[in-house]
C-alpha cells in the first residue's frame, strides 16, 4: 500500500511544485491523476518515486516512510517501488529477457551483477514475467527490434521483475496509438488484480480514466483538486480541471 | 537602393562619421589578417624557389633508392611486427585506463565535481602533449627501444580516448540508467548493465581508429630511439642506404593502407 501524507515541494526559486498532497493508494488498485501541463502530476511521482526529494511530508509504502531516507537506505527501500514512463528506457542493444532481468538488479548485489552477469534464475523469470505482459516469443530479440508497443510492455515487465509492492506509470501510453494504450492500459489493470500491486498512473487521456481507474485524483496547481471513484465522477469536475488550467 | 526594404524594414543608415569607423574597422581587421598569415610565411623561412631546386635534390635520392632493395624483405618483418605491437600495446593500455577516466569525466555519470575536474585535468595534459614529446620523455626514463614508444602512445591515447569516451557518455540516452537507478541498482551495476551495453560499439569503434592513428604514429617514434620501422628508417637514412630506405617506404605505405582499411572494415561492422 502506498500512503502519501501532507507532500509538499517547493523549489530553491520558491516555487511551490507540491502542496500538502494527501493520496492512498491500496494493493489491487488502480489510481489515475489527471491534470494540466504543469500542474504537478509528474512532480508527484519523482517526488513518491524519491528522484526529487520532498520539502516535507511522508511517502509510506507499507510501513517504511521514503521521504526521510538517503543513500543505500534508500535505495534498498525503493525496491518496493517500481516505475515506468513515457520512454519505454530499455538498453536498446541488449536482449529483451536481459533487459527484464535488470529490473532485479537491486535484490542481487554481488561481483557477478556487477561485473555484467546476470542470475540465471532471474533470466528464467524474466521469461515468465514476459508472458505476464502477453509477449512470450521475443525474448531473444533485441530491445531496438520491438515497437513503441512491445516496449512499453517489456518495460512494465522489466518492473514487475523488481517485484514490487507499488508501480508507478508516468504517462506510460502518451508515445503509444490508440489501440496500443488500451492494451498497456489492460495490462495494468490485470497487474493490478492479479499482482495485488497498488498503481499509480499519471495519464492524459480522461476516457482512458473512466475505463480502467478504480479511483481518479485531479490535480491543479500542485494540490489535490479531487479524489473519486471513477464511477463516481462527473465529467463537469474533469472539464473544470482542465479549464481552469487552461485559464 | 533602401537598405532592408525586401523585408518590409527600414533599417535607418548609419550617419557619416558611424559609417566611416566601421568601415574603417573592417579594413583593419582584414589588413590584421593578411598580416598574420604573411608573418607566418616569413616564419616558416617559405621560398618556394627552394621547391624547384629540390626537385633536383629528390630526383637525385629516387634514383639513388631505386629499385628498392627487395633481398632484404625478409629483415622489414620484425621491424614491422614492432611496429603494429607498439601501437596495439598503446591503444589497449590507453583503452583500459581511458575508461575509468572518461567515466570519471563525463558530466552525467560523475560521483563528484572534485573528480570530474580532476579526471578532466588528466585527459588533456596526456593530450596537450604531443606522443613525440612524450617519447622522448619515456626514452629518457626507460632508455632507448620499443617500451619508451609503447608509453608514449598509451599515454597520448588516454588523452584522446579519454575526451572521446566522455563525450559518448555524455551524449547517451540516459533514461535506460535512471531506470535502473529507480530499480535499485547498486553505482557499479548500473555502469556495467547500463553503460556498458550502450556506449560499448562507438567505444570499440573509437578503439579501432585510435589503433590505426597509433601505428601511423609509430612509425615517426621509431625516429626518436622508439623502435620498429621508423628506427629502421632513421638508421638507413643515416647510412645514406636509400634503396633500404625506398623498401621500408613502400613496406610503410602497405602496412598504414591495411591498418586502415582493417580499421574501417571493423568499425563497419559494429556500426
Amino acid at each position: 500500500m502506498l500512503r502519501v501524507r501532507r507532500l509538499s515541494l517547493r523549489y530553491p526559486n520558491g516555487k511551490l511544485a507540491l502542496a500538502d498532497f494527501d493520496l492512498t493508494v491500496r494493493a489491487g488498485e488502480l489510481v489515475i491523476v489527471l491534470g494540466g501541463n504543469g500542474s504537478g502530476k509528474t512532480t508527484l511521482l519523482r517526488c513518491i518515486a524519491r528522484t526529487l526529494r520532498p520539502t516535507q511530508g511522508e511517502v509510506r509504502v507499507n510501513e517504511t516512510d521514503l521521504a526521510e531516507l538517503e543513500g543505500e537506505k534508500l535505495r534498498c527501500a525503493r525496491l518496493e517501488l517500481a516505475m515506468i514512463s513515457q520512454q519505454s528506457s530499455l538498453v536498446r542493444r541488449r536482449s529483451v529477457l536481459a533487459n527484464i532481468a535488470t529490473g532485479s538488479l537491486g535484490h542481487h548485489v554481488s561481483w557477478f551483477t556487477a561485473l555484467g552477469g546476470l542470475p540465471r534464475e532471474e533470466l528464467a523469470a524474466a521469461q515468465r514475467y514476459l508472458e505476464a505482459v502477453g509477449l512470450p516469443e521475443i525474448g531473444r530479440q533485441r530491445a531496438s527490434t520491438l515497437s513503441g508497443g512491445q516496449a512499453q510492455r517489456v518495460a512494465i515487465a522489466r518492473a514487475l521483475a523488481q517485484r514490487p509492492r507499488v508501480l508507478l506509470a508516468d504517462e506510460p501510453v502518451a508515445s503509444l496509438d490508440p489501440e496500443a494504450a488500451e492494451e498497456i492500459m489492460r495490462l495494468l489493470r490485470r497487474l493490478a488484480e492479479k499482482e495485488n500491486l497498488a498503481v499509480l498512473c499519471v495519464l492524459h487521456q480522461v476516457e482512458l480514466a473512466y475505463s480502467y481507474a478504480d479511483r481518479v485524483v485531479g490535480i491543479r496547481d500542485g494540490r489535490l483538486a479531487f479524489d473519486l471513484p471513477s464511477a463516481e465522477l462527473p465529467r463537469e469536475t474533469v472539464r473544470n480541471l482542465y479549464l481552469q488550467d487552461a485559464a | 537602393m533602401t537598405a532592408g526594404t525586401e523585408t518590409g524594414v527600414r533599417i535607418p543608415p548609419a550617419s557619416g562619421w558611424a559609417g566611416s569607423l566601421a568601415t574603417a574597422a573592417r579594413l583593419s581587421l582584414i589588413l590584421l589578417v593578411i598580416a598574420v598569415i604573411v608573418q607566418s610565411f616569413w616564419m616558416a623561412q617559405a621560398r618556394p624557389q627552394d621547391l624547384v631546386t629540390g626537385l633536383f635534390g629528390m630526383a637525385d635520392f629516387i634514383r639513388r633508392a631505386s629499385p628498392p632493395d627487395f633481398s632484404h624483405l625478409e629483415d622489414t618483418l620484425w621491424p614491422t611486427i614492432e611496429t603494429v605491437d607498439l601501437a596495439i600495446f598503446g591503444t589497449v593500455v590507453g583503452v583500459v585506463l581511458a575508461v575509468p577516466l572518461a567515466v570519471l569525466a563525463a558530466a552525467n555519470v560523475t560521483p563528484s565535481r572534485v573528480l570530474y575536474f580532476l579526471a578532466r585535468g588528466i585527459i588533456g595534459f596526456c593530450r596537450a602533449v604531443h606522443e613525440l614529446v612524450w617519447a622522448l620523455l619515456f626514452v629518457t626514463a626507460v632508455g632507448l627501444g620499443p617500451f619508451a614508444g609503447g608509453l608514449a602512445l598509451a599515454v597520448h591515447s588516454i588523452g584522446m580516448l579519454g575526451r572521446l569516451f566522455a563525450e559518448t557518455i555524455e551524449h547517451m540516452d540516459m533514461a535506460p540508467i535512471d531506470a535502473l537507478a529507480l530499480a535499485g541498482a547498486t553505482r557499479v551495476q548500473i555502469f556495467t548493465h547500463g553503460i556498458v551495453p550502450s556506449v560499448l560499439p562507438t567505444f570499440l569503434g573509437i578503439g579501432l581508429y585510435r589503433l590505426d592513428e597509433n601505428i601511423r604514429s609509430s612509425l615517426v617514434l621509431g625516429f626518436v630511439g622508439a623502435g620498429g620501422i621508423g628506427f629502421q628508417l632513421m638508421t638507413y637514412m643515416n647510412l645514406f642506404d636509400y634503396r633500404k630506405v625506398s623498401l621500408y617506404l613502400i613496406v610503410t605505405f602497405v602496412l598504414v593502407l591495411l591498418a586502415e582499411r582493417l580499421s574501417a572494415l571493423l568499425r563497419q561492422k559494429l556500426a
